[in-house]
């Protein structure tokens, strides 16, 4: 579902002159599949999830997203994504039923076929008591509900999650978890960022380490631990980091 | 190109504006509220200070009188309430008194008349003013008596007299007194006016994080930006029909003093009806079109509410300029100056109202702020696809 070949991203900073956030990167994500990005902060993760979410244009290379390639028709990809960040990016001012209304018509739902759909999503979701709420009154883990209801409102068969549970506490994180495995059952193709080892740990089918913009190595954990003779996903991630392995190896 | 999302993202932006207290308050409370406020404000201040100044006014004092048989007398039936004190500078000076007048025999003259006003004081100098000329009119009597008693016609000393009128009709000087003011102020509302909405759906989208989800949709940046376009041009004009409302109300409703008893009366003869209206809205379409789109091209290069603001503040100051030019006595809304953005606008506003409009100035002024509105438009469209724009960290 996910083709990338050898994606780049290359552009000018101010401070720090030319910057490769995204350097040759390769890889697959099959039906049904979790798949995750690990890496530190600034490693490129969220450079590569926007350049296949086609809000930027990459420099070099191509990814094809649900037989789409991101730079000829970027229009068409967003149609089969849905994407989700940390950040949530909701409106404040507007409630959770005024919000999936929104984008249910940007993904071309109108009528009742999108009332139908924003029932659903309530339901499904158990936004019931809060769906005329405006966001702002929310709790996080409200929040979290209505941010997944709007990435799945047009039932996209990929996912792209750029740290979802990124500065989430444990409870609110599961329901974050629960999403990503019901999601895969469901049969869609789940790309995910991470630099949160368990989380990866726990959720991924396969996994690729970045690391200044390039992958460094991608596969399963049996295959990750085989290649690096480490048992942990930190030892693993530290390893191919070139980070402390001596304490890594005791991990 | 695909259109069709656009009224979805407009219908959006517009809900989302008009839940944000700081968009109401720009767009709404300052135009009904504070403008009309202020002028309420300004002439009680007006009218009370000058009633003030009157009841003042008729206090003074007179030394030396008896050298002009009748002044006393004729001072006293003029309204004036006179007074004797010692020392006439102190007492004016010491506000016991408006004014006072001072008469002095000369032998080898007629009297002279000393007036004492203390004209950093409104009452003392409107004081004086009515002395000099109540004096005016003593001497005019004298004269008069004088003539007659010789049996030589006042009109030896009086050849002709003078009448002045004003060609201009009624519509014409309303227009030139406030239409003027009107479109300047508008215009100044306009642009604060659409300040807030502007930050809010650009730099606000992006500090809320809610721009990279909305990105990722399938709505094209062409359809983002005319959506989140037509939302702000809406901010900016409900803001201006507002403004014109109230500004209007306010000129005829608020009390000027004597003063001001023309500019209201003059006020009560601005044209509003549905042609002047119309051409009115119609010369401020393009000119609302450039201003939101000139400041949603500034306000994206913000990653902030702040910093936006501090981009903004400085445009809507600059504004000022242009729109100063026009009042400046002698301007004229020529076809070279019809290219002039924004001055523009307020020349045609004070034209319309004057009914005096030239159809080659309106499709001057009109053409050239559809072009700036078009060049300011795609400005803020190539903003809308600049990855440094949008991501700048």
């Amino acid at each position: 579902m996910i083709q990338v070949q050898h994606l780049s991203k290359a552009f000018t900073d101010p401070k720090r002159g030319a910057v490769r956030a995204v350097d040759g990167v390769s890889f697959e994500v099959r039906k049904g599949e979790i798949f995750g990005l690990l890496g530190p902060n600034g490693a490129g993760k969220t450079t590569t999830l926007r350049l296949l979410a086609t809000v930027m244009a990459p420099t070099a290379g191509t990814a094809v997203l649900n037989g789409h390639d991101v730079v000829r028709s970027p229009g068409e990809v967003r149609r089969h994504i849905g994407f989700l960040s940390g950040d949530m990016g909701l409106y404040h001012r507007l409630t959770p039923r005024e919000i999936l209304a929104f984008f249910g018509q940007l993904n071309g739902l109108d009528g009742a076929a999108l009332k139908s759909r924003i029932a659903e999503m309530v339901a499904l979701l158990d936004m019931r008591s809060f769906a005329d709420t405006k966001v702002d009154q929310l709790s996080t883990g409200m929040r979290q509900r209505v941010a997944i209801a709007r990435t799945l409102i047009h039932d996209p068969p990929i996912l792209i999650l750029d740290e979802p549970a990124a500065g989430l506490d444990v409870p609110t994180a599961r329901v974050i978890e629960e999403f990503i495995l019901e999601a895969r059952r469901a049969g869609k193709c789940i790309l995910l960022s991470t630099h949160v080892m368990e989380e990866a740990e726990f959720l991924c089918d396969r996994i690729a380490v970045i690391h200044q913009g390039r992958i460094r190595i991608t596969g399963t954990m049996e295959e990750l631990r085989a290649a690096t003779g480490k048992q942990r996903l930190r030892g693993i991630f530290l390893a191919l980091l070139g980070i402390d392995v001596d304490t890594a190896g005791r991990s | 190109m695909a259109l069709h999302r656009v009224p979805a993202i407009y219908r959006k932006e517009m809900l989302d504006l008009v839940r944000d207290r700081r968009t109401l308050i720009s767009m709404v409370v300052v135009p009904i509220v504070a403008m009309p406020l202020l002028f309420f404000v300004i002439g009680r201040f007006v009218s009370s200070a000058e009633k003030r100044a009157g009841e003042e006014a008729a206090g003074i004092a007179v030394r030396g009188a008896e050298s002009l048989p009748g002044l006393a007398e004729f001072l006293k039936q003029s309204g004036f309430e006179t007074a004797s004190q010692e020392d006439l500078r102190a007492a004016v000076r010491d506000k016991k008194i408006a004014a006072a007048l001072e008469v002095a025999a000369r032998e080898d003259g007629p009297p002279e008349i000393r007036i004492y006003s203390d004209n950093a004081r409104q009452g003392s100098t409107l004081a004086a003013r009515n002395v000099r000329r109540a004096l005016d009119r003593f001497r005019d009597e004298t004269v008069r008596g004088r003539l007659e008693a010789l049996r030589v016609p006042a009109v030896v000393l009086r050849p002709f007299t003078v009448t002045e009128e004003n060609v201009a009709p009624q519509r014409k000087m309303a227009g030139f007194f406030w239409g003027g003011m009107l479109g300047y102020i508008v215009v100044l509302l306009m642009f604060s006016g659409g300040m807030y909405p502007v930050i809010d759906m650009t730099a606000g989208e992006k500090e809320r994080r809610t721009l990279e989800i909305f990105l990722a949709s399938p709505a094209g940046r062409h359809e983002i930006v005319l959506g989140k376009l037509l939302a702000a041009t809406t901010a900016v004009f409900v803001t201006a029909l507002l403004s014109i409302t109230s500004l209007v109300v306010a000129f005829r409703y608020s009390d000027f003093g004597r003063q001001g008893r023309q500019m209201k009366e003059l006020a009560a003869q601005m044209p509003l009806d549905a042609p002047t209206v119309g051409l009115v809205l119609l010369a401020l379409a393009p000119m609302a079109v450039m201003a939101a789109s000139l400041m949603i091209a500034i306000a994206l290069l913000a990653k902030s509410f702040k910093e936006a603001q501090s981009y903004l503040t400085p445009l809507v100051m600059a504004v000022v300029f242009p729109l100063v030019a026009g009042m400046l006595p002698g301007v004229e809304l020529t076809p070279a100056l019809a290219l002039v953005p924004l001055f523009n606008v307020c020349q045609l506003i004070k034209q319309i109202f004057q009914g005096e409009f030239t159809a080659l100035v309106f499709a001057i002024t009109m053409a050239a702020n559809i072009v700036y509105a078009g060049v300011a438009f795609f400005a803020a469209v190539r903003m809308f696809s600049s990855e440094r724009v949008l991501f700048r960290t």
